[in-house]
């Protein structure tokens, strides 16, 4: 059945490669155009540019041996841990003496609370008992319902089933006693035996591990795709301008143009891939019984998305300017790590908080900051800390940030792409084209 | 639809540097212009000029007396100096992309790109990478990249820089075919032979002035008319000694090369070197292109 499955996606990964590809040799026939193009939507010139970036993209080696390692990666994360997973081993108990009726239907209760069976066997002395534990056909050996031994020590780590089960069954072998010590009856030992925990309330809601993995998942998600598109617009941006093809698009269309169609292509790009391993994990998720998304609220899920599209958005202006300003490779390294500093302090504040839950004035603020916003906001939501207006206000300054400082970049890139060599800050922020 | 592209007035600053100063001159429909200058004298920076590609202190760029729009510039072709196209993309599809640019739909577009590719001898290589071919090949694909959309105005910067001879012949009639087909053609180049043989009128330029403006035949025979003759018997050119308004500039193998007044009657001066001997020589001397521009640039 799984392995049904995994062929499937694959298959389904396959048919939308071959469906990419036979667009890209159709060269976008739908669409023709009539010569002349007065009056042209602007979108068709952006459309025009973004079609080039994407068909080049998703043909470009990197691409795709990148996003099959990255479906490797979460397939690995999907599928090992259910493999090492599945049913505790039985355990089996050996006993020396007698046990008392009692005692044998705690024993079998303490393994079905391990969620094990528990196979009772009787030895016929203390020494045999020793040498079947010695040789690993018993798991441990209750002795005249009074003491336990195991083969070795058990580590208060250990969190295996046979350390779990001896932990449990001493205690309540343990308290069975101490009942009997007291002169209780046969219906108090009863009652004592079914008593449950008080409920405890926190004054703060909980925080399921499964939403923290989630939006664990969606963070590194976010980080790792913006980090590899913005350096895709910075190196992007730098080449059109080295190799001056720049100077040929930019005698039939606006920069803007040039622009917008370069962050929407490459963010379509992005958007396709991140839908794939979304869509990938999801259904890998589902048919192997993987536990890493249960417990996912759509709402979760929508929100690192939506995340994912806001903060490229923002950052693809940045990363767009700043790549028109210089020309050679060592200069895009130079430029890169101190336009990263955000999106680290960002992912690093976001995986911290998400391990802690612990919410801070800082993460807080950091939350409504565009910069910092898609990485704070997805933890917030998978911790339950954020109301919908606070998500949809830290929506609003993104969105505003992200029209601000596209206005902003839009100059610098006009002034820059067609200056030969680095373009000053002086020159980038007031200087003329050309 | 072919018409006249007009600079006037251009003036452009890189802080002490006057790229251009006051520059104006025309390209008329149906000519090819040589745009000339020395290295450095702002011919790029006009040309950028005219695609916008250059923010200018003063002066305008208009086509048919109107400030050149957006949609006239997508119906003009460019081949910049730097030459540029994406160097990992395949031939056909960069051609094609830059068609659909100039407003060309999909069919079109990929037709043109087809003819051009066949035109320029580059068909079997049009499914490879553009950084795969010669730079000769890359000249063609650049100057086919100028031309795909038919445009009424081509601008080119050195076109002909690093062709062979082959090459240099085919982008020649590919200007001389285009200029016939009534379109403006502006480019510039050093090779002044090739200019003088390709252009009706040249444009010459100088720290960002214009200081020669005119048609070839006009120039090469502007000023002072110079004449060879060859009179046999007479290798020294005693007869043209002392003639009034006859200047002997030269005299080699034979051949003596006077340069004349405006007073002198060509007709009196064969018959005056008739008199010394058999005129076996008797040609007037046009200047060379390159005469012109040395003088125009000193």
């Amino acid at each position: 059945m799984k392995a049904a499955v995994i062929v499937l996606v694959g298959a389904a990964i396959v048919a939308v490669r071959l469906w990419l590809r036979r667009r890209s040799r159709r060269g976008g026939t739908a669409t023709r155009r009539t010569a002349g193009h007065e009056g042209a939507p602007l979108l068709g010139d952006v459309g025009l540019v973004a079609g080039r970036e994407i068909r080049e993209r998703v043909r470009g080696r990197v691409f795709r041996v990148g996003t099959l390692l990255i479906l490797l990666g979460v397939a690995a994360a999907i599928v090992i841990p259910t493999l090492h997973g599945g049913p505790p081993p039985p355990q089996r108990v050996g006993v020396v003496g007698t046990l008392s009726p009692r005692a044998q239907a705690a024993v079998a209760a303490v393994g079905a609370s391990l969620g094990t069976t528990v196979h009772l066997v009787e030895e016929p002395s203390r020494s045999s008992a020793g040498q079947d534990l010695r040789a690993g056909r018993l798991d441990v050996v209750v002795v005249e319902g009074r003491a336990l031994v195991v083969a070795k020590p058990i580590d208060p780590s250990d969190t295996s089933t046979t350390a779990r089960l001896v932990r449990t069954l001493a205690a309540a072998l343990g308290l069975q006693q101490a009942y009997q010590a007291a002169g209780l009856s046969i219906a108090q030992q009863e009652q004592l035996a079914h008593a449950g925990p008080l409920p405890v309330t926190s004054l703060q809601p909980s925080t399921p591990g499964t939403t923290r993995t989630t939006s664990v998942v969606g963070v590194i998600l976010i980080f790792v795709m913006l980090t590899q598109y913005n350096t895709w617009i910075l190196v992007g941006v730098m080449e059109e301008k080295a190799n001056r093809v720049v100077e040929v698009l930019l005698s039939a269309l606006r920069p803007l143009q040039l622009l917008a169609g370069k962050v929407l292509g490459i963010g379509l790009v992005a958007m396709g891939q991140a839908a794939l391993i979304v869509a990938f994990a999801l259904v890998l998720a589902k048919a192997v019984g993987s536990d890493l998304l249960h417990g996912t609220a759509p709402v979760e899920l929508a929100a690192a998305l939506v995340w994912l599209v806001l903060g490229y958005a923002f950052y693809c202006w940045v990363y767009a300017a700043a790549g028109s300003t210089v020309e050679r490779q060592e200069q895009i390294q130079s430029l890169a790590f101190p336009l990263s500093l955000p999106i680290i302090l960002g992912y690093v504040v976001a995986l911290v908080t998400a391990g802690s839950g612990n919410v801070t004035l800082f993460v807080r603020v950091l939350a409504y900051l565009p910069p910092t916003a898609p990485f704070l906001m997805p933890v917030l939501v998978g911790l339950d800390r954020v109301s919908w207006p606070g998500f949809v206000l830290s929506v609003a300054i993104t969105v505003l940030g992200t029209i601000v400082v596209a206005r902003f970049a839009a100059g610098v890139y006009r002034r820059s792409i067609l200056r030969s060599g680095r373009v000053r800050v002086r020159d980038a922020l007031a200087g003329r084209a050309g | 639809m072919p018409g006249v592209l007009e600079l006037q007035g251009l003036t452009r600053r890189y802080g002490s540097i006057t790229a251009l100063d006051d520059l104006s001159f025309s390209v008329p429909a149906g000519e090819v212009v040589g745009f000339l200058g020395p290295n450095g004298a702002g011919k790029t920076t006009a040309m950028r000029a005219v695609f916008g590609l250059v923010d200018l202190d003063a002066g305008s760029v208009t086509w048919n007396g109107a400030t050149v729009t957006q949609a006239e510039r997508r119906r003009f072709g460019y081949m910049p100096e730097e030459r540029g196209l994406y160097p990992g993309m395949r031939v056909r599809e960069q051609l094609q992309y830059l068609a659909r640019l100039h407003g060309l739909g999909a069919t079109r577009a990929a037709a043109v790109a087809g003819a051009w590719l066949e035109r320029l001898g580059i068909a079997d290589r049009a499914e490879g990478r553009v950084d795969a071919l010669s730079h000769g090949n890359q000249q063609r694909v650049q100057l086919a990249s100028a031309l795909l959309h038919e445009p009424d105005l081509l601008v080119l910067d050195e076109p002909l820089a690093g062709l062979d001879p082959a090459g240099i012949d085919a982008v020649g009639d590919v200007l001389l075919e285009q200029a016939r087909a009534g379109r403006c053609v502006l480019f510039s180049s050093h090779q002044l032979d090739l200019v003088e043989h390709l252009c009706e009128s040249v444009t010459i330029i100088d720290h960002g002035r214009l200081v020669v403006s005119g048609r070839v035949d006009d120039l090469a025979t502007r000023g002072q008319r110079r004449l060879v003759v060859r009179v046999e018997g007479d290798r020294d050119g005693r007869w043209a000694q002392g003639l009034a308004g006859v200047a002997v500039s030269e005299v080699t193998g034979g051949a003596v090369r006077l340069v004349l007044d405006e007073s002198v009657d060509s007709d009196d001066l064969l018959r005056t070197a008739m008199r010394a001997g058999r005129v076996n020589e008797f040609v007037f001397e046009r200047r060379r292109m390159s005469e012109v521009f040395r003088e125009a640039t000193a």
